[in-house]
């Protein structure tokens, strides 16, 4: 399919379009801070920006996330499950970091009998529509995790950033009957396509950070004693905002609500995080991970050794808000730096 | 007319607003001082529902916003007057924590008439009866305790 | 002095303290700051080798309280056999507050500790310096005489330090650790007098409750309930928080602003008199949920009913854990 041409000012037009059979999810700027919220109103749509801070799994995995209501009736009890999942959502903006956190999220998500039915329903009535990043920050580094700034297969369009226009792609066939819909966008030239080339290259060679993690898995297997986690987590103080901010992170609680006298109540689900103390806290009073040592220690292996065994793909995409959120500033890139210094063991056999 | 049948006319009419309020009376004065109420018949409104405790000392800031959350209208604290608590110092202690509370709760935007703590002994029937008119009164005129609705 | 010299002076004055310290082997290991990965931070550093006592810093961007560091719950500062270390930490005067008051509270021992006192300058405002650059990456920020200089793409910006501070540290008395024999080394406080008039709370009091809810609901209805501000403060070190309570079950964890609100209030109650105004907590929200209103109104809170400042004292006990028949109760219903 040829590529078109969005043009900026055209953005509401498209909005009007499209927001007649879909949920429209766009960056804007709320207290401050950009994060991706449904639009109601496209003057509010942010086009200028790097990334939110609250990364866009919580549309299809929100913070507060209710599974099902209930109502007692007497003997009867009755159960609601949860509306809105039928409802279509387009997410406007998304980076492809973020656009591969979503392939991440349904690899766990969707796991034989463990598939969770209200996340992939929403993840099946989701479309991408990515931009992909012409200034990517001096904390990104998609590009050591198998990842590109303008990595567009994980997405069902893929935006460039021309200035003033957009270059537009279908890349899957959802993404392709959507443009077929947008019968008003101009064709893109030779230039245009010139151009973006150029853009992907510049992006590309404009990533700072390199980090070096050839069988990761290999090396932080055989070490999970190694004095390497005292280092990396002495400053850690525990906050958990790596886990809450991060695009992959999956960890959730349940809990159940009520409304007293009314009979009726809830069952919601938040985000939680592995590095709370009391995430392993067992009833007997046992706490396997009873330090940051062993919590750092776990949230490091899960993102780059037992995730590559389950999924055959790095738990990381590269997006850098570990980096430049927490507060101890206890650099992700420095660790993994200091694991990659390990010499590689041969690997222990354990026997029970 | 019947007494019986004008009494439920007006009923009828007056579909006002009731609140609901909550009162935590310590055991050994307040309670036995709205007990020594009832008994003596003196009047008062009928808005409270009274929970027990020991002593004003055994009040937890917790069930007071709880009770907000919940729903109810106005929360009511009531000990032994300072130097008179059948534990010696429960309600100085409470004291400290009811100042606190009060403060945050105004800072927060909580109404300063919705939560009332008072000091009101065994023998003062009067004065408790008193009081509850005073704190109905009050949260009458601040309306219904809609911030903590559930939205769901 | 500017600010720029002033950093000098007390970058040289963590640095000798540090020296000496561990030459004379009065302490284990040094608690510090030096140099973030990043613009607009700054990292917590352990020391233990005197060759290493210059990668201390000091850089207006040291916003982490280090007391945190020795509560109970985070058992980092020991050695093999599971004792603690003799630590010396740079203190500010909010991290030196922060000691004292938990030495107060039974939960350290000042007797393993020596204070590296520093006069400190003030704390920059990281999320009003990102909200002025706007979406540009920020690649330097550097102090040059009383301004902030901020590099950025496409950007370079200077700022005047005093209006880019912390809200806490503009109305800060205590900058140094109040002095203490044998523990503080460095500057202190000789006898700390606090005078505060809370003039900055005046514009907030005077506001309807219903101004006041909605001012408040504005400022936290966004939070993510990631509990960072919790986790930061060094005041937070109960082993189960009460928002985990699960017997029974108290207040909600979701993002509903009746669940927001209560964490915020409640949490707010527990620090009564206990606040020792690092600002940590603001610093360190991913979202920037500036905290300074309420902390500063429960200084003024203690101030007023309890003439009570955290972590000036040793000796005198919390608020909380006394009472006086003659304590007021002007907030008590009386008959009319």
């Amino acid at each position: 399919m040829e590529q078109k041409i969005l043009k900026k000012d055209q953005i509401v037009k498209l909005y009007n379009h499209i927001v007649k059979d879909y949920n429209f999810y766009a960056p804007i700027k709320e207290k401050r801070n950009i994060t991706f919220k449904k639009i109601t109103n496209p003057e509010d749509i942010v086009l200028d920006y790097y990334n939110s801070k609250v990364p866009p799994k919580e549309i299809i995995f929100p913070q507060t996330d209710i599974l099902f209501e209930y109502k007692i009736n007497g003997k009867e009890i009755e159960i609601e499950e949860p509306k809105n999942l039928e409802e279509k959502n387009i997410i406007f903006g998304i980076r492809p970091c973020d656009a591969h956190s979503f392939v991440l999220l349904a690899n766990f998500f969707s796991q034989g009998e463990f598939n969770d039915e209200i996340i992939m329903k929403r993840r099946e009535n989701t479309t991408l529509i990515g931009i992909g990043c012409n200034t990517p920050k001096s904390t990104c580094f998609c590009t050591s995790v198998d990842g590109n700034p303008f990595q567009k297969e994980d997405m069902d369009i893929f935006l460039v950033d021309l200035q003033d226009k957009y270059l537009v792609e279908g890349i899957t066939n959802k993404g392709k009957d959507l443009i077929k819909q947008f019968s008003w966008l101009a064709n893109a030239t030779e230039s245009d396509l010139k151009e973006a080339q150029k853009l992907k290259k510049h992006a590309e060679d404009a990533i700072v950070t390199k980090l070096e993690l050839k069988d990761i898995d290999k090396i932080l297997d055989p070490n999970f004693e190694h004095p390497v986690w005292k280092e990396a987590s002495e400053i850690c103080i525990g906050c958990g905002t790596c886990s809450f901010l991060c695009p992959t992170c999956t960890c959730f609680d349940v809990i159940d609500e009520n409304v007293p006298n009314e009979n009726r109540g809830r069952r919601v689900r938040i985000w939680d995080t592995c590095q709370s103390c009391l995430y392993t806290l067992h009833t007997s009073g046992h706490n396997p991970r009873n330090s940051c040592i062993e919590r750092v220690r776990n949230r490091i292996l899960h993102k780059f050794c037992y995730y590559p065994k389950n999924y055959g793909m790095l738990g990381c995409v590269g997006c850098g808000r570990c980096v430049q959120l927490c507060p101890a500033n206890n650099d992700l890139r420095v660790i993994i730096e200091k694991i990659m210094e390990i010499k590689p063991k041969k690997e222990e056999k354990i026997t029970v | 007319m019947s007494k019986v049948e004008m009494q439920s006319e007006k009923s009828e009419k007056k579909k006002e607003w009731e609140p609901k309020i909550i009162a935590f009376l310590c055991n050994w004065c307040s309670y036995a001082g709205a007990d020594l109420a009832g008994v003596s018949r003196i009047q008062y409104p009928s808005n409270i529902r009274i929970v027990r405790v020991p002593c004003s000392g055994r009040i937890n800031p917790y069930f007071i916003i709880k009770s907000l959350l919940r729903g109810w209208d106005g929360v009511v604290v009531s000990g032994c007057h300072p130097g008179d608590c059948h534990y010696v110092s429960g309600n100085l202690v409470a004291r400290r924590r009811f100042a606190i509370l009060q403060d945050l709760l105004n800072l927060f935007g909580i109404e300063p008439d919705r939560v009332t703590f008072m000091w009101s002994s065994a023998s003062e029937g009067d004065r408790f009866a008193n009081l509850i008119k005073k704190v109905t009164k009050n949260i009458k005129r601040l309306g219904p305790n809609k911030k903590f609705e559930s939205t769901w | 002095m500017v600010i720029e010299d002033q950093n000098k002076e007390i970058e040289q004055l963590i640095r000798d303290v540090a020296r000496k310290l561990l030459k004379e082997k009065e302490v284990d290991v040094i608690l510090g700051y030096t140099k973030g990965t990043i613009p607009l931070t700054s990292l917590p550093i352990v020391i233990d080798k005197v060759e290493d006592v210059d990668k201390l810093i000091w850089n207006n961007l040291c916003y982490i309280n280090l007391a945190k560091y020795l509560v109970p719950r985070i058992p980092t500062l020991m050695n093999e056999e599971g004792q603690k270390l003799k630590v010396g930490i740079v203190s500010k005067g909010c991290v030196g507050r922060a000691l004292i008051h938990l030495s107060v509270e039974h939960q350290i021992d000042l007797e393993n500790i020596k204070i590296i006192g520093i006069p400190c300058n003030g704390i920059i405002n990281r999320k009003k310096i990102e909200d002025e650059i706007g979406e540009k990456e920020i690649f330097e920020i550097s102090i040059s005489g009383d301004n902030i200089v901020v590099k950025g793409e496409d950007v370079e910006q200077t700022l005047p330090f005093n209006e880019y501070m912390n809200e806490l540290c503009k109305t800060c008395q205590v900058k140094s650790p109040p002095s203490l024999e044998g523990i503080c080394v460095g500057e202190c406080l000789e006898n700390p007098i606090i005078e505060d008039d809370f003039s900055d709370l005046a514009d907030f009091d005077s506001k309807t409750p219903e101004e006041k809810w909605e001012y408040i609901k504005s400022l936290l209805d966004t939070c993510t309930r990631c509990y960072a501000c919790r986790e930061v403060c060094p005041m937070c070190y109960c082993n189960l928080c009460f928002v985990d309570q699960n017997q029974p079950v108290w207040f909600g964890k979701t993002t509903a602003y009746s669940d927001i609100f209560t964490f915020h209030l409640i949490r707010a109650m527990h620090m009564a008199g206990r606040c020792v105004g690092c600002g940590a907590c603001s610093s360190v929200c991913p979202i920037g949920i500036d905290l300074n209103l309420i902390n500063r109104s429960l200084e003024k809170i203690a101030k007023e009913r309890f003439n009570f400042t955290s972590g000036i004292d040793p000796e005198t006990l919390h608020p909380m854990m006394a009472f006086d028949m003659e304590d007021e109760q002007e907030f008590m219903m009386e008959e009319d």
